[in-house]
Protein backbone atom coordinates (compact mmCIF):
# COMPACT_ATOMS: atom_id res chain seq x y z
CA UNK A 1 0.00 0.00 0.00
CA UNK A 2 1.32 3.44 -0.85
CA UNK A 3 1.59 5.83 2.07
CA UNK A 4 -0.78 8.17 0.33
CA UNK A 5 -1.14 10.55 3.23
CA UNK A 6 1.99 11.56 5.14
CA UNK A 7 1.89 13.52 8.40
CA UNK A 8 4.98 15.30 9.68
CA UNK A 9 4.89 15.03 13.47
CA UNK A 10 5.60 17.92 15.81
CA UNK A 11 6.80 17.30 19.33
CA UNK A 12 8.35 19.04 22.26
CA UNK A 13 10.16 17.63 25.30
CA UNK A 14 9.46 14.02 24.26
CA UNK A 15 5.73 14.45 23.72
CA UNK A 16 3.78 14.70 20.48
CA UNK A 17 2.04 18.07 20.18
CA UNK A 18 -1.75 18.16 19.83
CA UNK A 19 -1.41 19.32 16.22
CA UNK A 20 0.23 15.98 15.36
CA UNK A 21 -2.80 14.03 16.59
CA UNK A 22 -5.13 16.48 14.86
CA UNK A 23 -3.26 16.02 11.55
CA UNK A 24 -3.48 12.25 12.02
CA UNK A 25 -7.25 12.54 12.60
CA UNK A 26 -7.54 14.48 9.33
CA UNK A 27 -5.21 12.04 7.56
CA UNK A 28 -7.20 9.05 8.84
CA UNK A 29 -10.46 10.43 7.42
CA UNK A 30 -8.80 11.00 4.03
CA UNK A 31 -7.03 7.64 4.02
CA UNK A 32 -10.31 5.86 4.80
CA UNK A 33 -12.13 7.81 2.09
CA UNK A 34 -9.54 6.87 -0.52
CA UNK A 35 -8.57 3.38 0.71
CA UNK A 36 -5.01 4.51 1.06
CA UNK A 37 -2.38 4.41 3.75
CA UNK A 38 -1.48 6.90 6.45
CA UNK A 39 2.13 7.39 7.55
CA UNK A 40 3.50 9.52 10.38
CA UNK A 41 7.10 10.74 10.21
CA UNK A 42 8.78 11.84 13.43
CA UNK A 43 12.23 13.48 13.37
CA UNK A 44 14.04 13.24 16.70
CA UNK A 45 17.35 12.59 18.45
CA UNK A 46 15.67 9.98 20.67
CA UNK A 47 13.08 7.54 19.29
CA UNK A 48 12.16 6.01 22.68
CA UNK A 49 9.21 8.24 23.64
CA UNK A 50 7.64 7.81 20.19
CA UNK A 51 8.08 4.14 19.30
CA UNK A 52 5.18 2.68 21.30
CA UNK A 53 2.44 5.21 20.69
CA UNK A 54 -1.00 3.91 19.60
CA UNK A 55 -1.33 6.23 16.61
CA UNK A 56 -3.98 5.74 13.95
CA UNK A 57 -1.45 5.12 11.19
CA UNK A 58 -0.52 2.25 8.92
CA UNK A 59 3.12 2.98 9.43
CA UNK A 60 5.17 5.15 11.72
CA UNK A 61 8.64 6.21 10.57
CA UNK A 62 11.04 7.66 13.10
CA UNK A 63 14.22 9.30 11.86
CA UNK A 64 16.72 9.32 14.71
CA UNK A 65 19.82 11.49 14.57
CA UNK A 66 21.73 13.57 17.17
CA UNK A 67 21.32 16.63 14.91
CA UNK A 68 17.54 16.41 15.46
CA UNK A 69 17.67 17.32 19.15
CA UNK A 70 15.81 20.55 18.38
CA UNK A 71 13.73 21.68 15.44
CA UNK A 72 15.84 23.16 12.67
CA UNK A 73 14.10 24.15 9.41
CA UNK A 74 17.11 23.22 7.33
CA UNK A 75 17.63 19.70 8.71
CA UNK A 76 13.89 19.02 8.62
CA UNK A 77 13.59 20.22 5.00
CA UNK A 78 16.59 18.17 3.85
CA UNK A 79 15.41 14.93 5.41
CA UNK A 80 11.74 15.34 4.55
CA UNK A 81 12.41 16.29 0.95
CA UNK A 82 14.38 13.07 0.49
CA UNK A 83 11.85 10.93 2.32
CA UNK A 84 8.80 12.36 0.53
CA UNK A 85 10.42 11.76 -2.86
CA UNK A 86 11.07 8.16 -1.81
CA UNK A 87 7.59 7.51 -0.39
CA UNK A 88 5.74 9.46 -3.09
CA UNK A 89 2.57 10.32 -1.14
CA UNK A 90 -0.36 12.25 -2.55
CA UNK A 91 -0.70 14.62 0.38
CA UNK A 92 1.78 15.86 2.98
CA UNK A 93 0.21 17.36 6.08
CA UNK A 94 2.17 19.93 8.08
CA UNK A 95 0.91 22.04 10.96
CA UNK A 96 0.13 25.68 10.22
CA UNK A 97 2.54 26.30 13.05
CA UNK A 98 6.02 27.69 13.60
CA UNK A 99 7.42 24.35 12.41
CA UNK A 100 5.21 23.63 9.38
CA UNK A 101 5.40 27.24 8.20
CA UNK A 102 9.21 27.14 8.32
CA UNK A 103 9.56 24.14 6.02
CA UNK A 104 6.57 24.47 3.64
CA UNK A 105 8.35 26.77 1.18
CA UNK A 106 11.50 24.67 0.91
CA UNK A 107 9.48 21.46 0.44
CA UNK A 108 7.23 23.11 -2.13
CA UNK A 109 10.22 24.12 -4.27
CA UNK A 110 12.22 20.91 -3.88
CA UNK A 111 9.18 18.71 -4.58
CA UNK A 112 7.44 20.97 -7.10
CA UNK A 113 4.27 20.73 -5.02
CA UNK A 114 1.58 23.36 -4.41
CA UNK A 115 0.94 24.45 -0.82
CA UNK A 116 -2.32 25.41 0.82
CA UNK A 117 -2.06 27.24 4.14
CA UNK A 118 -4.55 27.84 6.97
CA UNK A 119 -6.49 24.63 6.24
CA UNK A 120 -9.43 23.86 8.52
CA UNK A 121 -10.87 20.95 6.55
CA UNK A 122 -9.66 18.65 3.78
CA UNK A 123 -11.93 16.19 2.02
CA UNK A 124 -12.13 14.17 -1.16
CA UNK A 125 -14.69 15.14 -3.80
CA UNK A 126 -14.82 13.46 -7.21
CA UNK A 127 -11.43 11.91 -6.46
CA UNK A 128 -9.92 15.40 -5.98
CA UNK A 129 -8.69 16.89 -2.75
CA UNK A 130 -10.84 19.82 -1.65
CA UNK A 131 -9.20 22.16 0.87
CA UNK A 132 -11.12 24.64 3.03
CA UNK A 133 -8.82 27.34 4.36
CA UNK A 134 -9.18 30.60 6.24
CA UNK A 135 -8.33 33.88 4.53
CA UNK A 136 -8.30 37.54 5.56
CA UNK A 137 -7.83 37.02 9.30
CA UNK A 138 -10.46 34.27 9.29
CA UNK A 139 -13.20 36.48 7.78
CA UNK A 140 -13.59 34.34 4.66
CA UNK A 141 -13.19 30.67 3.86
CA UNK A 142 -11.66 29.60 0.53
CA UNK A 143 -12.42 26.25 -1.05
CA UNK A 144 -9.56 25.19 -3.29
CA UNK A 145 -8.94 22.16 -5.40
CA UNK A 146 -5.84 20.21 -6.26
CA UNK A 147 -6.44 17.91 -9.18
CA UNK A 148 -3.56 15.49 -9.10
CA UNK A 149 0.01 15.03 -7.97
CA UNK A 150 1.54 15.79 -4.61
CA UNK A 151 0.21 18.66 -2.56
CA UNK A 152 1.15 20.08 0.82
CA UNK A 153 -1.51 21.17 3.29
CA UNK A 154 -0.85 23.26 6.40
CA UNK A 155 -3.50 22.35 8.97
CA UNK A 156 -4.66 24.95 11.49
CA UNK A 157 -4.43 23.74 15.10
CA UNK A 158 -7.81 22.83 16.55
CA UNK A 159 -9.41 21.91 13.22
CA UNK A 160 -9.80 18.19 13.98
CA UNK A 161 -10.33 16.35 17.30
CA UNK A 162 -7.02 15.05 18.59
CA UNK A 163 -8.73 11.86 19.84
CA UNK A 164 -9.09 10.89 16.17
CA UNK A 165 -5.32 10.54 15.93
CA UNK A 166 -5.18 7.57 18.31
CA UNK A 167 -6.24 3.92 18.15
CA UNK A 168 -5.97 0.97 20.57
CA UNK A 169 -2.82 -0.77 19.39
CA UNK A 170 0.67 0.22 18.30
CA UNK A 171 1.28 0.36 14.56
CA UNK A 172 4.34 -0.85 12.69
CA UNK A 173 7.28 1.41 13.59
CA UNK A 174 10.46 1.81 11.52
CA UNK A 175 13.35 3.57 13.18
CA UNK A 176 15.89 4.83 10.65
CA UNK A 177 18.92 7.08 10.60
CA UNK A 178 18.93 10.21 8.47
CA UNK A 179 18.81 9.29 4.77
CA UNK A 180 20.86 12.39 3.86
CA UNK A 181 24.02 14.04 5.13
CA UNK A 182 23.34 16.79 7.64
CA UNK A 183 26.75 18.44 7.23
CA UNK A 184 27.05 22.08 6.27
CA UNK A 185 23.82 23.19 7.94
CA UNK A 186 23.65 27.00 8.03
CA UNK A 187 21.13 27.34 10.87
CA UNK A 188 22.11 26.41 14.42
CA UNK A 189 19.74 26.08 17.36
CA UNK A 190 21.31 27.68 20.44
CA UNK A 191 18.84 27.48 23.31
CA UNK A 192 15.21 27.56 24.34
CA UNK A 193 14.33 30.60 26.44
CA UNK A 194 11.47 30.01 28.88
CA UNK A 195 9.00 32.89 29.31
CA UNK A 196 9.64 35.36 32.07
CA UNK A 197 7.45 34.74 35.07
CA UNK A 198 4.59 37.23 34.96
CA UNK A 199 2.60 38.84 37.74
CA UNK A 200 -0.35 36.59 36.89
CA UNK A 201 -0.46 33.12 35.36
CA UNK A 202 -3.39 33.48 32.98
CA UNK A 203 -3.44 29.73 32.28
CA UNK A 204 -4.64 29.17 35.88
CA UNK A 205 -7.21 31.96 36.00
CA UNK A 206 -10.89 30.88 35.96
CA UNK A 207 -12.09 34.15 34.41
CA UNK A 208 -10.33 36.01 31.63
CA UNK A 209 -11.30 39.28 30.01
CA UNK A 210 -9.67 39.21 26.57
CA UNK A 211 -8.82 42.62 25.13
CA UNK A 212 -8.61 42.97 21.36
CA UNK A 213 -7.81 45.84 19.07
CA UNK A 214 -11.22 47.35 19.85
CA UNK A 215 -9.83 48.41 23.24
CA UNK A 216 -8.22 51.28 21.26
CA UNK A 217 -5.81 52.62 23.91
CA UNK A 218 -3.93 51.74 27.07
CA UNK A 219 -6.27 53.75 29.31
CA UNK A 220 -9.21 51.54 28.40
CA UNK A 221 -7.34 48.52 29.77
CA UNK A 222 -7.99 49.96 33.24
CA UNK A 223 -11.76 49.74 32.69
CA UNK A 224 -11.33 46.08 31.77
CA UNK A 225 -9.19 45.47 34.84
CA UNK A 226 -11.99 46.78 37.03
CA UNK A 227 -14.41 44.34 35.39
CA UNK A 228 -11.91 41.47 35.68
CA UNK A 229 -11.27 42.17 39.37
CA UNK A 230 -15.02 42.22 40.01
CA UNK A 231 -15.27 38.74 38.44
CA UNK A 232 -12.18 37.42 40.24
CA UNK A 233 -10.28 37.22 36.98
CA UNK A 234 -7.56 38.90 34.95
CA UNK A 235 -7.16 40.78 31.70
CA UNK A 236 -5.37 39.07 28.83
CA UNK A 237 -5.05 40.17 25.22
CA UNK A 238 -4.55 39.48 21.55
CA UNK A 239 -1.18 39.96 19.94
CA UNK A 240 -1.74 43.53 18.56
CA UNK A 241 -2.60 44.78 22.07
CA UNK A 242 0.52 43.13 23.51
CA UNK A 243 2.70 44.45 20.67
CA UNK A 244 1.54 47.97 21.55
CA UNK A 245 2.98 47.41 25.02
CA UNK A 246 -0.38 47.91 26.75
CA UNK A 247 -0.06 44.62 28.66
CA UNK A 248 2.97 42.40 29.39
CA UNK A 249 3.76 39.54 26.98
CA UNK A 250 2.86 37.01 29.69
CA UNK A 251 -0.80 38.01 29.12
CA UNK A 252 -0.83 37.10 25.41
CA UNK A 253 -3.32 34.42 24.36
CA UNK A 254 -2.82 32.56 21.10
CA UNK A 255 -0.41 30.66 18.89
CA UNK A 256 2.77 32.15 20.29
CA UNK A 257 1.29 33.10 23.64
CA UNK A 258 -0.62 31.06 26.18
CA UNK A 259 -3.28 28.42 25.62
CA UNK A 260 -6.08 29.10 28.12
CA UNK A 261 -9.22 27.19 29.11
CA UNK A 262 -10.96 29.35 31.74
CA UNK A 263 -14.55 28.94 32.93
CA UNK A 264 -15.33 32.30 31.32
CA UNK A 265 -13.55 34.04 28.46
CA UNK A 266 -15.04 37.42 27.60
CA UNK A 267 -13.62 38.54 24.24
CA UNK A 268 -13.97 42.32 23.98
CA UNK A 269 -13.13 44.01 20.69
CA UNK A 270 -11.48 40.78 19.56
CA UNK A 271 -11.94 40.01 15.86
CA UNK A 272 -11.10 36.33 16.23
CA UNK A 273 -8.02 35.93 14.04
CA UNK A 274 -7.10 32.23 13.81
CA UNK A 275 -3.85 32.79 15.75
CA UNK A 276 -5.81 34.10 18.75
CA UNK A 277 -8.68 31.61 18.55
CA UNK A 278 -6.17 28.76 18.80
CA UNK A 279 -5.39 29.90 22.34
CA UNK A 280 -8.89 30.29 23.80
CA UNK A 281 -11.40 28.20 21.82
CA UNK A 282 -11.67 25.51 24.50
CA UNK A 283 -12.86 27.90 27.21
CA UNK A 284 -16.04 26.69 28.98
CA UNK A 285 -18.06 29.82 28.20
CA UNK A 286 -17.09 32.39 25.58
CA UNK A 287 -18.94 35.70 25.35
CA UNK A 288 -17.82 37.94 22.47
CA UNK A 289 -18.53 41.63 21.97
CA UNK A 290 -17.56 43.22 18.66
CA UNK A 291 -19.11 45.91 16.46
CA UNK A 292 -18.50 43.83 13.31
CA UNK A 293 -21.23 41.19 12.85
CA UNK A 294 -18.96 39.25 10.46
CA UNK A 295 -16.10 39.01 12.99
CA UNK A 296 -14.92 35.37 13.08
CA UNK A 297 -14.92 35.42 16.89
CA UNK A 298 -18.68 34.77 16.65
CA UNK A 299 -17.90 31.40 15.09
CA UNK A 300 -16.30 30.19 18.32
CA UNK A 301 -18.24 32.21 20.92
CA UNK A 302 -21.24 30.74 22.73
CA UNK A 303 -22.86 34.16 23.11
CA UNK A 304 -22.25 37.31 21.12
CA UNK A 305 -23.29 40.93 20.90
CA UNK A 306 -22.60 43.44 18.13
CA UNK A 307 -22.05 46.58 20.14
CA UNK A 308 -19.15 48.89 20.94
CA UNK A 309 -17.40 47.47 23.98
CA UNK A 310 -16.67 51.01 25.20
CA UNK A 311 -20.42 51.64 25.51
CA UNK A 312 -21.12 48.29 27.11
CA UNK A 313 -18.41 47.84 29.74
CA UNK A 314 -19.33 50.63 32.20
CA UNK A 315 -22.98 49.51 32.21
CA UNK A 316 -22.06 45.83 32.46
CA UNK A 317 -19.73 46.58 35.37
CA UNK A 318 -22.54 48.37 37.20
CA UNK A 319 -25.01 45.52 36.53
CA UNK A 320 -22.56 42.98 37.90
CA UNK A 321 -21.94 45.12 40.98
CA UNK A 322 -25.71 45.27 41.55
CA UNK A 323 -26.13 41.51 41.19
CA UNK A 324 -23.16 40.76 43.43
CA UNK A 325 -24.39 43.29 45.99
CA UNK A 326 -27.78 41.64 46.06
CA UNK A 327 -26.42 38.12 46.26
CA UNK B 1 25.17 45.51 5.14
CA UNK B 2 22.25 45.61 2.71
CA UNK B 3 18.76 44.74 3.94
CA UNK B 4 15.52 44.46 1.95
CA UNK B 5 12.00 44.52 3.40
CA UNK B 6 9.01 43.25 1.40
CA UNK B 7 5.75 45.17 1.88
CA UNK B 8 2.64 43.50 0.47
CA UNK B 9 -0.57 45.43 -0.04
CA UNK B 10 -3.48 43.36 1.29
CA UNK B 11 -7.22 43.98 1.71
CA UNK B 12 -8.04 45.78 4.95
CA UNK B 13 -10.11 43.24 6.87
CA UNK B 14 -11.61 45.97 9.04
CA UNK B 15 -13.60 46.97 5.95
CA UNK B 16 -16.39 44.79 4.57
CA UNK B 17 -15.05 42.18 2.16
CA UNK B 18 -17.25 41.91 -0.94
CA UNK B 19 -17.06 38.68 -2.92
CA UNK B 20 -17.08 39.20 -6.71
CA UNK B 21 -19.76 37.75 -8.98
CA UNK B 22 -17.50 34.85 -9.94
CA UNK B 23 -17.70 33.72 -6.31
CA UNK B 24 -13.98 33.00 -6.34
CA UNK B 25 -12.35 36.35 -5.66
CA UNK B 26 -12.92 39.69 -3.98
CA UNK B 27 -14.64 42.50 -5.86
CA UNK B 28 -11.62 44.60 -6.84
CA UNK B 29 -13.61 47.85 -6.83
CA UNK B 30 -14.62 47.39 -3.18
CA UNK B 31 -11.22 46.55 -1.71
CA UNK B 32 -9.45 49.00 0.58
CA UNK B 33 -5.75 48.25 0.96
CA UNK B 34 -3.31 48.37 3.81
CA UNK B 35 0.24 47.13 4.12
CA UNK B 36 0.27 43.59 5.48
CA UNK B 37 0.71 44.10 9.20
CA UNK B 38 3.50 41.57 9.65
CA UNK B 39 5.36 43.17 6.74
CA UNK B 40 5.22 46.44 8.70
CA UNK B 41 7.00 44.54 11.48
CA UNK B 42 9.59 43.36 8.96
CA UNK B 43 10.26 46.96 7.88
CA UNK B 44 10.50 48.07 11.50
CA UNK B 45 13.04 45.35 12.28
CA UNK B 46 15.03 46.36 9.17
CA UNK B 47 15.07 49.98 10.38
CA UNK B 48 16.14 48.89 13.88
CA UNK B 49 19.05 46.97 12.28
CA UNK B 50 19.88 50.00 10.17
CA UNK B 51 20.21 52.04 13.37
CA UNK B 52 22.54 49.45 14.90
CA UNK B 53 24.71 48.54 11.93
CA UNK B 54 24.57 51.50 9.59
CA UNK B 55 22.85 49.24 7.08
CA UNK B 56 21.19 50.32 3.86
CA UNK B 57 17.48 49.44 3.75
CA UNK B 58 15.51 48.95 0.54
CA UNK B 59 11.72 48.77 0.78
CA UNK B 60 9.95 46.69 -1.88
CA UNK B 61 6.30 47.65 -2.36
CA UNK B 62 4.27 44.91 -3.99
CA UNK B 63 0.74 45.21 -5.36
CA UNK B 64 -1.21 48.01 -7.04
CA UNK B 65 -0.59 51.76 -6.95
CA UNK B 66 -1.36 51.78 -3.22
CA UNK B 67 2.08 50.26 -2.77
CA UNK B 68 3.59 53.63 -3.78
CA UNK B 69 2.03 55.23 -0.69
CA UNK B 70 3.46 52.46 1.47
CA UNK B 71 6.86 53.12 -0.08
CA UNK B 72 6.63 56.85 0.68
CA UNK B 73 5.81 56.00 4.29
CA UNK B 74 8.76 53.56 4.41
CA UNK B 75 11.20 56.20 3.17
CA UNK B 76 9.73 58.78 5.58
CA UNK B 77 10.40 56.25 8.35
CA UNK B 78 14.02 55.82 7.29
CA UNK B 79 14.29 53.40 4.36
CA UNK B 80 17.02 54.45 1.90
CA UNK B 81 15.54 53.16 -1.31
CA UNK B 82 12.07 52.34 -2.67
CA UNK B 83 11.27 49.78 -5.33
CA UNK B 84 7.76 49.21 -6.69
CA UNK B 85 6.85 45.77 -8.08
CA UNK B 86 3.44 46.08 -9.74
CA UNK B 87 1.34 42.97 -9.42
CA UNK B 88 -1.98 42.35 -11.12
CA UNK B 89 -5.00 41.98 -8.85
CA UNK B 90 -5.55 38.35 -9.83
CA UNK B 91 -1.97 37.44 -8.91
CA UNK B 92 -2.01 38.90 -5.40
CA UNK B 93 -2.27 36.42 -2.56
CA UNK B 94 -0.31 33.84 -4.58
CA UNK B 95 3.01 33.59 -2.79
CA UNK B 96 4.47 31.25 -5.38
CA UNK B 97 3.88 33.84 -8.10
CA UNK B 98 5.14 36.66 -5.92
CA UNK B 99 8.30 34.72 -5.06
CA UNK B 100 8.91 34.07 -8.75
CA UNK B 101 8.51 37.82 -9.43
CA UNK B 102 10.91 38.80 -6.66
CA UNK B 103 13.65 36.23 -6.86
CA UNK B 104 15.74 37.79 -9.64
CA UNK B 105 15.31 41.32 -8.30
CA UNK B 106 16.56 40.23 -4.89
CA UNK B 107 19.41 38.24 -6.41
CA UNK B 108 20.63 41.30 -8.28
CA UNK B 109 20.25 43.51 -5.20
CA UNK B 110 23.14 41.82 -3.38
CA UNK B 111 21.38 41.75 -0.02
CA UNK B 112 22.72 40.19 3.16
CA UNK B 113 19.27 39.94 4.64
CA UNK B 114 15.69 40.02 3.32
CA UNK B 115 12.93 40.54 5.88
CA UNK B 116 9.28 39.79 5.23
CA UNK B 117 6.18 39.18 7.34
CA UNK B 118 5.89 35.51 8.25
CA UNK B 119 2.52 35.44 6.50
CA UNK B 120 0.05 37.69 4.72
CA UNK B 121 -3.69 37.82 5.32
CA UNK B 122 -4.48 37.22 1.64
CA UNK B 123 -2.24 34.18 1.08
CA UNK B 124 -4.07 31.13 -0.22
CA UNK B 125 -0.90 29.13 -0.64
CA UNK B 126 1.79 29.81 1.90
CA UNK B 127 5.34 30.76 2.41
CA UNK B 128 6.81 33.79 0.61
CA UNK B 129 9.98 33.78 2.74
CA UNK B 130 10.62 30.05 2.47
CA UNK B 131 9.90 30.05 -1.26
CA UNK B 132 12.32 32.93 -1.88
CA UNK B 133 15.00 31.26 0.21
CA UNK B 134 14.61 27.93 -1.62
CA UNK B 135 14.84 29.70 -4.98
CA UNK B 136 17.93 31.64 -3.91
CA UNK B 137 19.53 28.70 -2.02
CA UNK B 138 19.61 30.87 1.11
CA UNK B 139 18.51 29.93 4.61
CA UNK B 140 15.02 30.72 5.86
CA UNK B 141 13.59 30.89 9.31
CA UNK B 142 10.31 32.47 10.33
CA UNK B 143 8.06 33.31 13.26
CA UNK B 144 10.70 35.70 14.59
CA UNK B 145 10.39 38.43 17.19
CA UNK B 146 13.97 39.79 17.23
CA UNK B 147 17.08 39.86 15.02
CA UNK B 148 20.67 40.78 15.83
CA UNK B 149 23.64 40.74 13.47
CA UNK B 150 26.95 39.50 14.85
CA UNK B 151 29.93 41.90 14.63
CA UNK B 152 31.45 40.05 11.65
CA UNK B 153 28.27 40.62 9.65
CA UNK B 154 28.23 36.98 8.60
CA UNK B 155 25.55 35.68 10.94
CA UNK B 156 22.24 36.73 12.45
CA UNK B 157 21.09 35.66 15.90
CA UNK B 158 17.30 35.45 15.91
CA UNK B 159 14.56 34.78 18.43
CA UNK B 160 11.89 32.44 17.12
CA UNK B 161 8.53 32.27 18.86
CA UNK B 162 7.43 28.89 20.23
CA UNK B 163 4.08 28.01 21.84
CA UNK B 164 3.60 28.92 25.47
CA UNK B 165 5.59 32.14 25.25
CA UNK B 166 8.92 30.34 24.75
CA UNK B 167 11.60 31.70 22.43
CA UNK B 168 14.14 29.67 20.48
CA UNK B 169 17.52 31.33 20.06
CA UNK B 170 18.93 30.41 16.64
CA UNK B 171 21.98 31.44 14.64
CA UNK B 172 21.64 31.82 10.86
CA UNK B 173 24.47 32.23 8.35
CA UNK B 174 23.86 35.14 5.98
CA UNK B 175 22.55 35.76 3.39
CA UNK B 176 19.17 34.70 4.67
CA UNK B 177 15.47 35.42 4.43
CA UNK B 178 13.74 35.99 7.76
CA UNK B 179 9.98 35.82 8.38
CA UNK B 180 9.00 38.33 11.04
CA UNK B 181 6.07 37.74 13.37
CA UNK B 182 6.83 40.79 15.48
CA UNK B 183 9.58 43.39 15.70
CA UNK B 184 11.61 44.36 18.74
CA UNK B 185 9.44 47.46 19.10
CA UNK B 186 6.08 48.40 17.56
CA UNK B 187 6.34 49.94 14.06
CA UNK B 188 7.41 53.55 14.41
CA UNK B 189 4.96 56.36 13.83
CA UNK B 190 5.62 58.89 11.13
CA UNK B 191 3.51 62.06 10.82
CA UNK B 192 1.42 62.41 7.65
CA UNK B 193 3.11 65.75 6.98
CA UNK B 194 6.49 64.01 6.77
CA UNK B 195 5.10 61.37 4.38
CA UNK B 196 3.65 64.16 2.18
CA UNK B 197 7.00 65.95 2.24
CA UNK B 198 8.80 62.72 1.31
CA UNK B 199 6.44 62.11 -1.61
CA UNK B 200 7.55 65.40 -3.24
CA UNK B 201 11.11 64.18 -3.75
CA UNK B 202 10.63 60.42 -3.64
CA UNK B 203 12.41 58.41 -6.30
CA UNK B 204 10.63 55.10 -6.76
CA UNK B 205 12.31 52.54 -8.98
CA UNK B 206 9.69 50.45 -10.77
CA UNK B 207 10.56 46.92 -11.77
CA UNK B 208 8.15 45.11 -14.06
CA UNK B 209 8.75 41.40 -14.26
CA UNK B 210 6.91 39.01 -16.57
CA UNK B 211 4.14 37.04 -14.85
CA UNK B 212 5.64 33.65 -14.09
CA UNK B 213 3.94 30.30 -14.57
CA UNK B 214 3.69 28.55 -11.23
CA UNK B 215 2.07 25.52 -9.73
CA UNK B 216 -0.54 27.60 -7.93
CA UNK B 217 -3.73 26.75 -6.19
CA UNK B 218 -7.13 27.19 -7.81
CA UNK B 219 -9.84 28.74 -5.61
CA UNK B 220 -13.25 27.30 -6.45
CA UNK B 221 -15.28 29.30 -4.03
CA UNK B 222 -14.98 32.06 -1.43
CA UNK B 223 -17.44 31.83 1.43
CA UNK B 224 -18.49 34.16 4.21
CA UNK B 225 -19.26 32.61 7.57
CA UNK B 226 -22.89 32.55 8.55
CA UNK B 227 -23.34 35.41 11.02
CA UNK B 228 -23.38 34.01 14.52
CA UNK B 229 -23.16 30.49 13.09
CA UNK B 230 -22.37 29.28 16.54
CA UNK B 231 -22.90 32.18 18.92
CA UNK B 232 -26.33 32.93 20.27
CA UNK B 233 -26.57 36.64 19.52
CA UNK B 234 -27.82 38.93 22.29
CA UNK B 235 -29.92 41.69 20.77
CA UNK B 236 -30.91 45.11 22.12
CA UNK B 237 -29.26 48.31 23.34
CA UNK B 238 -26.27 48.40 25.71
CA UNK B 239 -28.58 48.38 28.76
CA UNK B 240 -30.38 45.22 27.61
CA UNK B 241 -27.19 43.46 26.51
CA UNK B 242 -25.45 44.29 29.80
CA UNK B 243 -28.42 42.97 31.80
CA UNK B 244 -28.53 39.75 29.75
CA UNK B 245 -24.79 39.11 30.15
CA UNK B 246 -24.83 39.87 33.89
CA UNK B 247 -27.79 37.50 34.40
CA UNK B 248 -26.06 34.84 32.34
CA UNK B 249 -22.95 35.07 34.51
CA UNK B 250 -25.04 34.77 37.65
CA UNK B 251 -26.87 31.71 36.26
CA UNK B 252 -23.54 30.05 35.50
CA UNK B 253 -22.30 30.68 39.03
CA UNK B 254 -19.65 33.10 37.83
CA UNK B 255 -20.61 35.97 40.16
Amino acid sequence: MNPDILVVAEHMKGELSDITLEMLACGRELADATSSGLTCVTLTNNASPFKSLPLTVNQSIIIENPALESFNPETYSKILSHLIKELSPRLVLLGHTGIGMDIAGALSISLGAPVIGNCVNIKVEDKKLLFSSKLYGGKLTAQSEIEEGLSIGLLMPGSYPKEGGMRNDVPQVDIKSSPVSLDGIKIQFKELLEPEVGDIDITKNPVLIGAGRGVQNANNIKTLEELATLLGGAVCATRPVIDQGWLPRTRQVGRSGMIVKPRLYMALGVSGAPEHVEGMKDSDLIIAVNTDPSAPIFEVAHYGATIDMQDLIPILTEKIKELKGGA
Amino acid sequence: MKIAAILRQVPDVVEELVIAEDGQSLDETEVMYITNELDENALEQALILKGRHDAQVTAYGVGGDEARDALATSVAKGADEAVFIPLEFKDRGDSHKLAAHLVNVLKEGGYNLVLTGVQATDEVDYGLGGLLAANLSWSYIGGLAAVEIDPSGSKAVVKKEYPGGRLGLMEVTLPAILGMQASEQPPRYVPVSKVMQTKKTLQVKEVKTPAPETTGVHIKKLLKPEVGAKAEMIEGDEEKIATTIANLLKERGLL
